[in-house]
């Protein structure tokens, strides 16, 4: 359960900044030859070879010639970070993550975060790693890098609560959690109960059992057992809006309309600005062709939460029905952005595959 | 007259009864039938390319009219699509190599039509590859004209459903073709090897999502053996971003003229609207078929449609991917929908990809109830241990006539409980005895062919139709029959469920009525034809006049 290799030695890690290093190798190598700028390139060089002791010696010399060389800098601190001297390494990767440019701040970032984290100072890589992110959003090796960070937390909580509670009912909670991530939803089932018959009373146990059995089965069996669970979790959390709304989507899937609406009004009433609870409602005062008033609570819903793409959806079909066809028109025109994939990187790699038009 | 009518009230009260108590028991009899032969379609414990997941189609037509309708089963690629002759008795012959129709490659789909008006049903076939359109000669044999008939394709493609509609009530019979991906195993990735290639955390083969799109097809029947492609000039090949599966054509708007309707795997649905002089506007998403209520794009796989509800307007059906809901799209009469699967008691059944569907009266109560036949795509599945599984059993569901249909699967027979990895479903009374079968394929099985053990309660009443101004096989001819006091809707069609072709004889179940009241027939020329006071209980052909 606990990522061991992730502590003192780090070496994937330090084995991935020389990858970057390696990649963004073209930019370092072009650069006007300076003096000193042979040690340099030796050391990065050596550096991406993973001959740490001699990039070392390298890139030190190359600094102590020009102590201006962002480039001889910054490998240095990052080479000293491989080698567990993050001490010496911190002012120069603190300083080159501040440079100008993509490479050399991105992995200074990188392996100053790293080193903060060696150090025992979670906060401080989480801060800084939160920073490199801010910076460079759309980087894959910085968004791995934070999801690594909240990976090794979440281990290292869940590896405590087991050594530590394992008798208690957040063990069966959290694993119940896990299997409704890997979709085993049966055993995710299961261990809600094994919770809740630990703690009976606990808030959200009874919500969640309610929940994995309707990402089982729409079945009215399922249907039925999930509406038990949800009228259990009603009596211990009378004000929860996401209870009274998952009983109005069941009531609506057994062909309770009235009933579903008056969920979908209680869970309103309860959080007036609950974006799902206004589109159901509302689809269900467009289907008693209440059109305005559907009208107004689509609004309201894609006011909330501009980009809900069942709120433009179910404004859409109003305007529709209503025959207000030009509004329709421009919902669906709304809609058509909405469902298009986001730029980005993903998209481009998408677009690699070769989503393209046919050319005949 | 007192008299009469209380006994008719006892008949009918009688009826009731029995149809209370009634419950379908379906068996599959494929092997007694003489369909003992396999129809092999990629991996059975794993499946490297998408190729084998979407094969493949059944028919069920009267190739040499003699009044049984023969059985045509797709194949992928190792095997040979066959063709079964009908000898009556629930008995069928493979004639395939007679019949001139062995075959190699990835088939697809299939639907029938009489392209050439000579009285006798021609055969498409669709695959990943080249198209066949085979010509049936006098209901002896049939020869491979696609090159004759200018359907060679330019490329490899993947075409999947096909339909024969006449697009513009000419007479003559056009055809649609929807295409999935472009697909090519030397370049396609392997699976695991992006995040499209994941099935719950198994390595699975990629796709659809990742790999390029391609577009419909549109031929023109030229009346001389010849197709021209048409798709640009039509606005078919407009959509870009769909990956298409079954077609389903009708006349969703009433304005007398086909619309064409494509189910699409993870993307909008589409419907083209024919806007008549040979042009089509896609209009799915306005209409409200292309999503699901909460806006979301669905996996369609197959499709139907019916007047479900008694409204006069023909609603349609879509099956989907595991953990989504079946789709009913219920027409609001001017050819916009609304979904109402949950309204309509449907929607509990999300651990099954859905295929071949079809709206049929299986207890002849005068109401179109529905079967969809499922199987995963992804064998692999099996090693999860979940609820999800490669083979699975098809979906019955009872019509209850208040718009509400009961999932009945549980109770109606072992067929139902079989567990294949279903693909096409057609829909045909094969031995004329007024119950409706139902042939599915298997993949890598053979095919199963459902059969009540018992006589459903209901009269019943076949419509085959032939035309004479309008096009041979009535392809799009709308007919609104009238007994015991309700009116039913339906129309003749080539493809539909998935891939599939049903028999073009319309089966309608009458109840307690053993009279039919009143048919009228809107043909495609725009002929109507109005007959009255029929006989139950038979097979009516109706000639246009």
């Amino acid at each position: 359960m606990r990522d061991i290799n992730i502590g003192r030695r780090a070496p994937r890690f330090y084995a991935r900044l020389r990858y970057l290093a390696v990649i963004a190798g073209a930019g370092f190598l072009s650069m006007c030859p300076l003096y000193g700028a042979s040690l340099r390139d030796e050391g990065i060089a050596a550096f991406r070879d993973g001959r740490y002791s001699v990039a070392l010696e390298k890139l030190k010399s190359a600094t102590k010639d020009n102590a201006n060389d962002p480039d001889a800098r910054v490998f240095l601190g990052l080479t000293q970070a491989a080698l567990n001297e993050c001490k010496s390494a911190m002012p120069a990767l603190t300083w080159g993550f501040h440079l100008p440019g993509q490479d050399l701040p991105r992995m200074a970032g990188l392996a100053a975060a790293k080193c903060e984290q060696f150090s025992g100072n979670e906060t401080k890589a989480f801060e800084t790693l939160r920073e490199v992110e801010r910076r460079f959003p759309n980087d894959a090796d910085v968004l791995y890098a934070l999801a690594k960070f909240h990976m090794r937390a979440f281990n290292d909580a869940t590896f405590a609560m087991f050594q530590r509670t394992p008798a208690s009912y957040r063990v069966h909670q959290l694993s119940a959690e896990i299997f409704e991530v890997q979709a085993r939803y049966d055993e995710a089932a299961a261990e809600y109960r094994r919770a809740i018959a630990l703690n009976p009373k606990g808030p959200g146990l009874h919500y969640d059992l309610g929940r994995a059995l309707l990402m089982q089965s729409h079945g009215s069996e399922a249907l039925e057992s999930a509406r038990g669970e949800f009228e259990a979790e009603r009596t211990i959390n009378p004000e929860d809006s996401a209870t009274e709304f998952q009983l109005g989507q069941i009531a609506q899937a057994q062909g309770k309309r009235e009933e579903a609406a008056r969920h979908f009004q209680r869970a309103l009433n309860l959080s007036p600005d609950f974006p799902e609870a206004l589109v159901a409602l509302a689809k269900l005062d467009s289907q008693a062709k209440r059109y305005s008033v559907a009208v107004a609570a689509l609004q309201r819903a894609i006011a909330l939460q501009p980009s809900n793409e069942a709120a433009h959806y179910a404004l859409m079909m109003a305007y529709r029905d209503s025959g207000q066809m030009e509004k329709a028109r421009a919902e669906q025109q709304t809609l058509d952005g909405l469902q298009r994939p986001p730029e980005g990187e993903f998209t481009n790699f998408l677009k690699k595959l070769g989503e393209k038009p046919p050319e005949q | 007259m007192l008299r009469i009518s209380a006994v008719g009230l006892a008949l009918a009260c009688i009826l009731c009864g029995a149809n209370s108590i009634w419950k379908p028991d379906f068996r599959n009899i494929a092997k007694e039938a003489g369909l003992t032969a396999i129809f092999p379609n990629g991996g059975d414990t794993a499946k490297q390319f998408i190729v084998e997941t979407t094969g493949s189609g059944v028919a069920i037509f009267d190739y040499d009219n003699d009044g049984l309708p023969d059985l045509f089963v797709v194949s992928g690629d190792g095997g040979t699509n066959r063709l079964y002759h009908n000898e009556g008795h629930d008995h069928f012959r493979d004639v395939t190599d007679q019949a001139g129709l062995h075959s190699s490659g990835w088939g697809q789909g299939v639907c029938a039509g009489d392209y050439d008006n000579d009285g006798f049903t021609d055969l498409f076939v669709t695959y990943w590859g080249q198209n066949h359109l085979y010509r049936n000669i006098a209901g002896k044999r049939f020869e491979d004209v696609t090159a004759k008939a200018h359907l060679t394709q330019d490329r490899t493609r993947y075409n999947t459903g096909c339909a024969f509609v006449d697009i513009d009530n000419g007479g003559r019979l056009d055809l649609f073709v929807s295409n999935y991906v472009k697909f090519d195993p030397a370049t396609t990735p392997k699976p695991g090897a992006n995040p499209y290639c994941y099935y719950r955390g198994l390595p699975v083969n990629c796709g659809p999502r990742g790999l390029p799109f391609d577009r419909n097809l549109l031929y023109r029947n030229n009346g001389d053996g010849t197709f021209s492609d048409i798709s640009e000039q039509s606005g078919v090949a407009k959509p870009f971003g769909h990956y298409g599966l079954s077609v389903l054509t009708g006349d969703f708007n009433n304005d007398g003229l086909p619309d064409i309707y494509v189910a699409c795997d993870q993307t909008p649905s589409l419907l083209y609207m024919n806007q008549g002089g040979g042009k089509f506007e896609e209009e799915a998403l306005l209409r409200g078929v292309a999503l699901d209520a909460n806006g979301r794009a669905l996996s369609g796989m197959g499709v139907d449609s019916a007047d479900y509800d008694g409204s006069g307007q023909f609603s349609i059906f879509r099956s989907n991917f595991s953990d989504e809901m079946e789709t009913l799209y219920r027409n609001r009469g001017d050819g916009n929908f609304d979904e109402v699967t949950l309204a309509a008691g449907m929607g509990g059944n999300t651990r099954f990809v859905g295929w071949g569907a079809g709206f049929f009266d299986y207890d002849n109560d005068g109401w179109p109830d529905l079967l969809l036949v499922n199987g995963h795509v992804f064998p692999e599945v099996e090693k999860l241990k979940i609820d999800i599984h490669y083979k699975e059993r098809a979906i019955l569901y009872h019509n209850l006539r208040n718009s509400h249909f009961k999932d009945v699967s549980e109770d109606s027979g072992p067929a139902i409980l079989e567990r294949h990895s279903a693909r096409g479903a057609a829909f045909a009374d094969i031995d004329n005895d007024g119950a409706v079968e139902v042939l599915v394929n298997n993949q890598n099985e053979p095919p199963s062919l459902l059969k009540l053990a018992t006589s459903p309660p209901g009269h019943w009443v076949d419509l085959k139709l032939e035309g004479t101004h309008s096009n041979r096989s009535a392809i799009g001819a709308r007919v609104k029959l009238l007994a015991g006091g309700r009116a039913q809707l339906a129309e003749v069609r080539s493809g539909g469920s998935y891939l599939s072709q049903n028999d073009f004889r319309l089966h309608f179940g009458l109840g307690a009525s053993d009279t039919v009241d009143a048919i009228e027939i809107r043909w495609p020329s725009g002929r109507q034809q109005k007959l009255a006071d029929q006989k139950a209980d038979r097979v009516l052909t109706v000639r246009e006049p």
